[in-house]
């Protein structure tokens, strides 16, 4: 018996491997197991390859996994389409439909433990057709793999609710059919799951792009306007259906730059408002990012990460938008970047980025990627009692009575009252050429460089938010990791695992990337002898904003890769012991 | 504030506009103080949205909120603001080249939005801040400092393209008659929908003669006296395509049955979707794994 498994499986788009997966996914959560589940898809729009991992567990699930245990391939040109996305081990079990014929290398040559079933032709059997085969699939996973059948047909069931009787009763039929081979066919490897903990507790299930729409609303956005573009388009869908509700519009607008541009105007007037995005959206958003700075204007930008530059690896995770998140755009500005590192902390963290705007009046950059918006995962149902909501600084009404009201006021704290359209006694010139502080256009250079200094100045405050970085492990411990967005998670799982080995390994998680925290990076530096900053990008980006703004010393090295190619907890101790090693 | 307390002095502001002596938009800013006025809306429940320009820096001399923002995105801001406050009486305006050249691709969508809100182009056939090159307007054969040996480009038609979009309410006007600018403007704000007044606005240091105030003077034809049903948009289009070569003043086309504007709309929705708003302590609820939150 095992308490943590990861299955992955791949298919035809039109195999429904990916449905087959969340129904598993929904079936192990209400039974109580920390599950979390990965899609990955070719980028055509329909037919291609798709496929999806899940890792099912007794204990917190902190990130995808490394190689998976079981393997289902319904067929062997798709999977290997996904090689570094579902990556075999010496034990991994593969199941494969018999109709794809004998294992292909390299899953053959590896001496893997191969299970050929007949799927197609038990779906065809029992359902008549072979579309019946994800069915299939699941019947023999529930009796493989000790999941209770009630539990996990039920969630198949609810996936065809609306298809009808007798498509209901095929499937169910195709089911069985795979639970009974299961039942007749065991397995060599056991690879069932102990059961989990009773007290499990209520669980949300839901997505990055999910707790960000949600994040967005709890915070109060009254505005979004965008331009859909994977991975991110499921926040504006979301929004689409609930904003209304709550007296808040969207706008699916013409371009990034028009969606942008409205979400700046929306805050002109007083809402919050927000766009989302991905890579190119957000290289047509740069101007626009500017005026918001200038004009100090509360804006949370939401950009889901995929493989660049330009169209890049459209539905792929990759780190390498740091660089623009923080810098795209001329003139001296500095843009808060925050990073989520999965399903769960993306709910804050929006919550966090509409704060943080509305409180110091400044577009804020929130980086997810496509993995953390695109997985699907049971997460504890999560307490919003302690959370905070912002609000914008409006003027009472003794500053409004001072004439004329100074818009930009040279407060002490760079933050200076901002009204709106609608207040009376609040009208000024908000404006993308630089201004004194009554709004008027000015081109003085004494002017300018106050103006820089106020808005630099009024974000100094962020790098000393201590709840804006995770640090865990023996503060004076020898090895360390630095890791942001979905791959924390990989990093979180590494330290576990040194510490099963006796390994003193700490880590460091930022969520607020930029502006770059010196003292926080500077403490967790002092200890080390080796250190390792991971990422997904080849370049590093976030290493390289280190060096850029704070000192990192040469015992700390970059760990980096393109995207597409997420790290293994172990591929990053290995990297560690021999960095150690070398020192 | 009631209708008619309001003088056009009160949409002054203290800052000194930059433009040249005698440049055509210190008339469009005369005509709107008084179109202001005469319309009634307090300053402060009116947004004034521009993009770059010598024309763009317009709102800065009133005295509504006003927002000057980057060169050809003043209508999609705009649409936000709308959006965000449909209280708001929201005016928009730029020049030749900020709203048909670099914003050209987001007039079509706010027309066919039809939001209620007022755009003003002052077309001034050049580049006024950047010092006279070729704008989208400029007629072929126009000598400037990127087309010195003559321009090869047939100019845009914006009263064409906004009419064939199916704008509402598409009107002319020049300095050269200022009370007609000044009512064209007033009814422009008044019409519920997305309203387009082309401005002919003279740049007096880097516009052609033919284009001045003087000569504007001698050839405008108010459409009024041309017995112009505003009604008919074909006669509308008709008219429209003599752009360039004759100026005609006055209004092209308005709607006689003006539908509901987008912004209207949206009230709507709001209004019947808030019953179904969830308060925010159960927002999460929807995503129960027992599906006990699902609506
Ligand atoms: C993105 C961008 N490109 C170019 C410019 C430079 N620019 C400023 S105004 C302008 C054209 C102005 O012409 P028009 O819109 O007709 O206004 P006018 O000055 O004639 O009133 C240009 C090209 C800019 N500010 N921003
Ligand atoms: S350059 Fe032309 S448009 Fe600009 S202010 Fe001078 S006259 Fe007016
Ligand atoms: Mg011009």
């Amino acid at each position: 018996m095992r308490d943590d498994l990861i299955l992955g499986m791949a298919g035809a788009g039109g195999d429904g491997v990916v449905s087959a997966g969340e129904s598993l996914l929904k079936a192990a959560t209400t039974l109580g197991y920390h599950a979390m589940m990965t899609k990955s898809f070719g980028s055509q729009i329909r037919g291609g390859e798709s496929s999806c991992r899940l890792r099912l567990s007794t204990r917190k699930v902190l990130n995808p996994g490394g190689a998976l245990d079981v393997l289902v391939a319904l067929n062997w040109e798709d999977f290997l389409r996904f090689g570094a996305e579902l990556p075999l081990s010496a034990d991994t079990v593969v199941v494969y439909d018999e109709k794809a014929g004998p294992a292909r290398t390299p899953v053959a040559a590896r001496g893997l433990v191969l299970v050929p079933v007949p799927i197609s032709a038990l779906a065809k059997q029992a359902a008549g057709s072979e579309k019946a085969k994800t069915a299939v699939v699941l019947g023999l996973l529930s009796g493989w793999l000790d999941l209770p059948a009630p539990a996990v047909l039920k969630g198949l069931k609810q996936r065809f609710a609306s298809k009808g009787e007798a498509v209901l009763t095929a499937t169910e039929k195709a089911f069985t059919a795979g639970l009974a081979h299961a039942a007749a066919n065991g397995w060599a490897a056991p690879k069932a799951l102990e059961k989990p903990a009773a007290d499990a507790g209520p669980k949300l299930l839901c997505d990055g792009n999910d707790m960000c729409a949600a994040g967005a609303l709890f915070a109060g956005v009254k505005f979004f306007g965008g331009y859909p573009i994977t991975p991110s388009t499921e926040v504006m869908q979301i929004l689409s259906r609930e904003l209304w509700k709550y007296g808040g519009a969207v706008l699916q607008a013409e371009d990034e730059i028009a969606g942008v541009g409205a979400a700046v105007g929306a805050s002109f007037a007083g809402k919050k408002a927000m766009t989302a995005t991905s890579g190119p959206g957000l290289d047509l958003k740069a101007e626009l990012l500017g005026l918001a700075t200038i004009a100090e204007l509360p804006l949370v930008v939401v950009d889901v990460q995929r493989g660049g530059p330009s169209t890049g690896l459209p539905t792929k995770a990759e780190q390498s938008n740091l660089f623009a998140a923080a810098f795209s755009g001329h003139g001296d500005v500095l843009r808060p970047v925050l990073a989520p590192t999965g399903v769960a902390d993306t709910f804050r963290l929006t919550v966090e980025a509409f704060n943080i705007a509305e409180q110091y009046q400044t577009p804020v950059l929130l980086l997810s990627d496509q993995e953390i918006a695109q997985r699907k995962k049971a997460i504890d149902v999560i307490d919003t009692s302690t959370l905070e909501v912002a609000e914008r600084r409006v003027p009472t009404m003794a500053e409004l009575a001072e004439k004329p009201y100074a818009r930009f006021a040279l407060t002490e704290s760079g933050v200076s009252p901002i009204s709106h359209p609608g207040l009376e006694g609040g009208t000024y010139l908000a404006a993308g050429i630089e201004h004194d502080e009554k709004g008027a256009p000015t081109s003085g250079g004494a002017m300018h460089a106050k103006m820089n200094r106020k808005r630099f100045a009024k974000l100094e405050p962020l790098a000393a938010r201590a709840d804006l970085f995770e640090l865990t492990g023996n503060p004076a411990a020898p090895l360390g990791i630095v890791a942001w967005g979905s791959t924390a998670g990989v990093a979180r799982e590494a330290c576990r695992a040194a510490a099963a080995r006796g390994l003193d390994v700490k880590l460091l998680v930022p969520y607020l990337l930029h502006p770059v925290a010196d003292d926080v990076y500077a403490s967790f530096f002092a200890s080390l002898t080796a250190g390792l900053v991971v990422e997904l990008s080849h370049q590093g980006q976030l290493y390289r904003l280190l060096r850029m703004f704070t000192d990192v010393p040469s015992s700390v090295r970059s760990l980096c890769r393109s995207g597409a190619n997420p790290f293994s907890p172990a591929e990053l101790l290995t990297r560690l012991v021999e960095l150690k090693g070398v020192r | 504030m009631g209708c008619g307390s309001l003088e056009a002095s009160d949409f002054k502001s203290d800052l000194k506009p930059i433009w040249c002596p005698g440049c055509g938009d210190f008339g469009v800013l005369q005509a709107l103080y008084r179109a202001l006025a005469a319309v009634g809306r307090p300053p402060h429940e009116i947004a004034f949205i521009s993009g770059i320009g010598c024309s763009s820096r317009i709102p800065g001399y009133t005295t509504a909120y006003g927002f000057n923002t980057v060169h050809g995105r003043a209508l999609p801001i705009a649409q936000g603001v709308k959006l965000a406050n449909p209280d708001l009486l929201v005016v928009v305006a730029g020049g030749d080249g900020d709203g048909f050249s670099i914003g050209g691709g987001h007039v079509a969508h706010a027309v066919r939005r039809n939001l209620d809100l007022t755009y003003l182009v002052m077309d001034n056939q050049v580049y006024g801040l950047t010092k006279g090159q070729l704008s989208p307007t400029s007629l072929k054969g126009l000598e400037t400092v990127t087309s010195p040996l003559g321009s090869l480009e047939d100019p845009i038609n914006p009263l064409l393209y906004v009419l064939a979009y199916g704008a509402g309410f598409v009107a002319q006007a020049t300095p050269a008659d200022m009370p007609g600018m000044a009512a064209l403007i007033e009814e422009a704000i008044r019409y519920p929908g997305f309203s387009f007044v082309n401005i002919q606005s003279p740049c007096v240091t880097f516009g052609e003669e033919e284009q001045q105030l003087r000569a504007h003077k001698a050839k405008l034809k108010p459409l009024a006296k041309l017995h112009h049903d505003p009604s008919n948009p074909l006669a509308a289009l008709d008219l429209a395509r003599a752009y360039g070569r004759e100026l005609y003043t006055g209004v092209f086309y308005r709607n006689p049955a003006p539908p509901q504007p987008y912004d209207a709309l949206v009230r709507l929705r709001q209004a019947e979707q808030s019953k179904l708003a969830t308060p925010r302590a159960q927002l999460l609820d929807t995503w129960l794994a027992d599906g006990r939150g699902k609506r």
